[in-house]
């Protein structure tokens, strides 16, 4: 099917190492692991999803005539579940999730309907140091996959709203410009507001939108520029989370996106996106949505983020040293009354945490060095008889031993 | 932040591309003949990579990161709407996509225009959006090539097409009954690139605008 794909043991391997990694480091930071349905009631994700994002969803009705949908994402669920069966659990809430989600766009995940997603929610938290947690947690989250050159470009979407208040512009015309600007089209945006006759300092600033990013210097350009309360606000308050991620460590990876193009009528503070080296998309985003929970009836700040795992992995698949598959340590092969040994090696081998294989029929030693090529592993067992072993290493001659010496060495990393 | 070697553009091949040759040029960043890029489709000098593809791909190769820029019609970005910024209109390469019907049709306004009207085009997504926005059924049929030709053997009413001169339309009795829209090159952006390299994207932005007439 096209935007379906099967991940074969390689990719799944790594796949999955970055998703143990991530919820690793989210239950570091006090998050608790839930897991919500793949599938949720139109009824749900109505209250919380945009018409654009409805629209994506693959729906149908159930075996009682309602109507639901494969999920999208997970935060309307999550937020659905902090008011509904977490009502009673005091805020803030740490809460993080992984798992597959569908769209029936292709192009909004460049040509994938389903894709995979490790998720974190911090609910029940205002301010700037709930936001730079969750910052600095996705920042961590990226280096804990195994990526190494990344940065985070941060910005706030009341800075946006603020602009949009104070510009003096026919309604019409605002609506054009938040469209343009959702379409990321600047040739539009331009031809907008050069047709417009008032000229104001915002005006000024929604032409330069991509351009306002930077150290935090930009802050002050940007303050300089802005004469409306709600900008201003959303600047100090950058200002504060900057510093905050400093003293969280992440100073250096830090960027400041006052021109950060985001979903504006779901964000309603400080927004981030997560980039990795040499890659057209970013591959972690989210932001503050203090909106959300009320309209599962239990009002509530909230922040949070979703790494694209799908990205990561393609990340580190393409880095200039991919990550090293973990390998089958040993291969055990046997033959006649080696059957007991190979099976009491493998248990031992398993329990010094290798990975070890057991063959299901008997080989000579030539035919088991055969299978040992193919299975890929490290070292070959092969198992004659009670107590007689052969044991053969990449790179090294075959020296027979006794099984418990030969669990103890491959266990050891060989010599 | 995250650097990277050369800054690469995707330049279209066909009508735009002696346009953004020219542009490259005027502009100090690159002089390439279209010759040598038409034999090289990839040339790199001084921190600038230039690739060649059909103009229906310069979004694709953006979209994905293959390519930070890319110069391409609007005509392009209508049916293919994507995942980049659209930073500078270029002003060259001026075309319009028009609704066309035989010099002999009644059709003409929207008034005229039958419960069903069909439409034959290389741009079936703005065609249909088009007549769509006015309230009117349409059936599209989507051809690749000498779509002028479809009327003329009753294959649809009208078709909606791309002119400059309106020359080639009227070789084939064609007229135009509408316009959808105006389009000229534009210069597309890649949205991790600008944010991952700003300033050696921004410095090839502010060269190509400058070079166009927009010193702004």
């Amino acid at each position: 099917m096209p935007g379906f794909r099967d991940l074969l043991p390689a990719e799944a391997e790594v796949l999955r190492e970055a998703q143990e990694s991530l919820l690793a480091e989210m239950r570091r930071w006090g998050y608790r692991h839930v897991i919500t349905p793949l599938v949720e009631s139109m009824d749900v994700l109505d209250l919380g999803l945009g018409v654009d994002q409805r629209r994506r969803l693959y729906k149908f009705t159930d075996a009682r005539g309602d109507i639901v949908a494969l999920v999208g994402e997970r935060t309307v669920p999550v937020a659905r579940l902090v008011a509904g069966k977490l009502r009673g659990a005091a805020l803030p809430l740490r809460l993080c999730y992984a798992g597959p989600v569908v769209s029936t766009d292709e192009a909004r995940f460049h040509h994938r309907r389903e894709t995979y997603q490790v998720g974190a929610e911090l609910i029940g938290a205002s301010g700037a140091v709930a936001d730079a947690e969750v910052i600095a947690l996705a920042a961590r989250c990226m280096e804990a996959t195994g990526i190494r050159r990344y940065q985070i470009d941060v910005g706030h979407a009341e800075f946006f709203h603020g602009i949009m208040d104070a510009v003096q512009l026919p309604d019409d015309v605002k609506g054009g410009v938040r469209a343009a600007l959702a379409a990321r089209d600047f040739v539009t945006l331009e031809s907008l507001l050069e047709g417009t006759p008032l000229k104001s300092a915002e005006h000024e600033l929604l032409l330069r939108f991509p351009a306002l990013r930077g150290g935090p210097e930009i802050l002050e350009a940007a303050g300089g520029l802005v004469r409306n309360r709600r900008s201003e606000a959303a600047l100090s308050e950058l200002g504060r989370v900057r510093e905050l991620l400093i003293a969280h460590g992440i100073g250096d990876v830090v960027i400041l996106d006052l021109g950060a193009i985001r979903d504006f009528d779901y964000y309603t503070g400080v927004t981030f996106e997560g980039y990795g080296p040499d890659f057209g998309r970013p591959v972690a985003q989210g932001g503050r949505y203090d909106g959300l929970l009320a309209r599962f009836g239990r009002p509530a700040p909230a922040t949070g983020f979703v790494v694209q795992l799908d990205l990561v992995s393609e990340m580190l698949a393409r880095a200039p040293r991919p990550p090293a598959l973990p390998r089958l340590d040993a291969a055990v092969a046997w033959r006649g009354a080696g059957l007991g040994t190979a099976l009491r090696l493998g248990s031992t081998l398993r329990l010094f945490g290798m990975r070890a294989v057991v063959d299901t029929e008997p080989r000579s030693q030539t035919e088991a060095k055969a299978w040992w090529r193919a299975v890929g592993a490290a070292n070959l067992v092969h198992c004659r008889g009670e107590g007689d072993v052969a044991w053969s290493s990449d790179g090294q001659r075959t020296r027979n031993l006794p099984p418990e010496q030969v669990a103890a060495r491959i266990a050891g990393g060989g010599e | 932040m995250i650097q990277r070697e050369a800054v690469s553009i995707a330049l279209p091949t066909g009508v735009l591309m002696s346009g953004a040759l020219g542009l490259l040029t005027r502009s100090r960043l690159m002089s390439v003949s279209a010759e040598e890029l038409g034999r090289q489709l990839l040339v790199e000098r001084s921190g600038l990579r230039v690739i060649l593809v059909r103009p229906a791909d310069v979004p694709a190769y953006v979209d994905h990161g293959a390519a930070d820029l890319g110069i391409v019609g609007k005509d392009i970005l209508w049916e293919s709407p994507g995942y980049h910024y659209e930073l500078v209109d270029l002003c060259f390469g001026a075309c319009r996509l028009v609704l066309a019907v035989p010099d002999a049709s009644r059709l003409d306004g929207p008034e005229t225009w039958p419960p069903l009207i069909r439409i034959a085009t290389k741009y079936p997504r703005t065609a249909t959006a088009w007549f769509e926005a006015r309230g009117q059924a349409v059936e599209v049929v989507q051809l690749h090539g000498s779509v002028e030709l479809a009327p003329q053997v009753g294959l649809v009413d009208g078709i909606v097409d791309l002119t400059a001169t309106g020359r080639t339309l009227r070789e084939n009795g064609l007229r135009v009954a509408g316009v959808l829209g105006a389009s000229t090159a534009r210069l597309i952006a890649n949205q991790a690139s600008l944010k991952t390299r700003t300033e050696s994207v921004q410095s090839v932005v502010s060269k190509l605008r400058e070079a166009t007439g927009d010193d702004r």
